[in-house]
């Protein structure tokens, strides 16, 4: 059985070999090779031992209480063998491990969160039903989204395919090659995708994550893989997943319906539900997670997210929500991504921008692009300064770059 | 630079519906004669940087097209 596809292909027996009779470790491991990188976060884990994960490209001077001499120091610990990889599954699930994860820092110094095991595996769903598939790997390891998805697909024995990064034409190949049939990723990654040429039938389900998606990329994801159900999740560092739903909807389960409050449109994270971290404060047990929400069905624990607190761009005293706007421009055709932004200005506190990036083949103007949104936005949500960019920068993470 | 400078003017009247102005003077005013509200300003002053390198409004108001020529010399 595969384990995982990337420059090299890697079976479940490489990864049990790599694992089983060896006793040591790095506790803090900095590498590209995601392989390498797996196997040493299993045999931690399985063997209890407390990890903390970095990314492949970061400075130990970039992140508070590393040293460079930490990264990459082999540690020994009591080794133990296994005979199959049922039992290093079973290890895992049980592991009383530390796991400390940093926010990708797009607002600062990366932050240090403390994890077990299973708050970060809370949401992974075992049995029959989820044997045999093949998972599109399109996120970064060493983040909260990375890990979910990887708990999801290592703890049902599945197959990764290594697409993080990759160009479009790689990522539709490999589609094809391996027959994929799960990807989970960002709406950035998905947008890379675009436009619709040809259709993906072995793909079954489809999930976003991590940035607001909107209904053009819905349509468009619909085209290209026809067979797929399409979802959302909600996964932060803070507290890992915690609900998934269909459509532009999340759904509080039941059990945790008390675990929430939401106090001036703001999602309140009970304490009990979170990773640790010195960085987290709470009002009576309860975090501010930044993201503003609005109830669909309040009993039901249906809502939907309206945009980050803390994105809100004043614009001469109007707050302006850059995801509307960034949906809105998404929605004109041949628009394939966009990036809204505030601009500091003398005259009105910020100027609203925007970076478009178009689709092959379409040529549109500024003056186009106002014009489209002056009928569906108000006149201090149009942008005042659109530039035409032929690539977007994207976060460690695979979510766009705002500046 | 005047030209650029009407380039954006015009710029910006396009997306209000207004017609081009065919040329500026130095007593042109900004708000009264072209129309322009504190948001074209601002789009004016962004755009100016992004062309120029400085801010127009930097230190106080610009009225008059005038003002933008001096402060751009």
């Amino acid at each position: 059985m595969v384990f995982l596809y990337d420059n090299e292909t890697y079976s479940y027996d490489d990864l049990l070999h790599a694992i089983s009779g060896n006793g040591t470790y790095f506790p803090l491991y900095r590498t590209k090779e995601l392989f390498p990188f797996f196997a040493n976060m299993i045999k931690a884990l399985a063997a209890g031992m407390p990890l903390t994960l970095i990314d492949a490209d970061i400075n130990a001077s970039e992140i508070d209480g590393v040293e460079e001499s930490d990264i990459n120091a082999e540690q020994a610990f009591e080794s133990k063998t296994y005979q199959n990889m049922d039992e290093v599954v079973a290890a895992l699930q049980q592991s009383q491990s530390e796991i400390t994860i940093f926010t990708s820092g797009t607002t600062g110094q990366p932050k240090k969160v403390v994890h077990s095991i299973s708050t970060l595996t809370r949401n992974v769903r075992l049995g029959e039903k989820y044997a045999g598939q093949i998972w599109a790997y399109a996120y970064n390891p060493t983040h909260m989204a990375g890990l979910q998805v990887f708990f999801q697909a290592f703890e049902n024995q599945n197959t990764l395919v290594n697409v993080f990064g990759k160009q479009r034409d790689e990522v539709y190949r490999q589609i094809a090659d391996k027959q994929i049939t799960h990807i989970s990723a960002t709406p950035t990654f998905y947008r890379l995708l675009l436009p619709f040429e040809k259709s993906y039938e072995s793909v079954v389900r489809i999930t976003l994550g991590g940035e607001k998606s909107d209904q053009h990329l819905y349509d468009a994801i619909g085209q290209i893989f026809p067979k797929a159900k399409i979802n959302n999740v909600y996964a932060s560092t803070e507290a890992g997943s915690l609900f998934a739903a269909k459509g532009d909807c999340f759904q509080i389960p039941e059990d945790i319906r008390d675990k929430f409050k939401v106090v001036d449109d703001e999602l309140l994270i009970h304490k009990s539900l979170l990773g640790s971290s010195e960085s987290f404060k709470f009002t009576d047990d309860f975090y501010h997670s930044g993201d503003l929400i609005e109830w669909v069905d309040k009993e039901a624990g249906l809502f939907r997210f309206k945009s980050r607190k803390n994105e809100l761009i004043n614009v001469g005293g109007y707050k302006v929500n850059p995801g509307e706007v960034e949906n809105a421009i998404m929605a004109i055709e041949g628009v394939r991504q966009a990036l809204v932004y505030g601009k500091a200005n003398s005259i009105l506190g910020n100027v609203l921008c925007a970076d478009v990036q178009l689709e092959n083949g379409f040529a549109l103007t500024e003056l186009d692009i106002k014009k489209h949104l002056s009928t569906q936005l108000q006149d201090f949500k149009i942008p005042r300064r659109i530039k035409f960019v032929e690539e977007m920068t994207l976060t460690r993470t695979g979510k766009l770059k705002r500046s | 630079m005047e030209q650029k400078i009407l380039e954006i003017i015009n710029e910006i009247r396009a997306a209000k519906n207004l017609e081009p102005v065919a040329e500026l003077k130095p007593e042109t005013r900004l708000r009264e004669d072209l129309a322009l509200t504190s948001f074209d300003l601002a789009e004016l002053t962004v755009k100016i940087e992004d062309e120029f390198d400085i801010d127009i409004f930097e230190d106080g108001l610009v009225s008059t097209i005038g003002e933008i020529y001096a402060k751009l010399a």
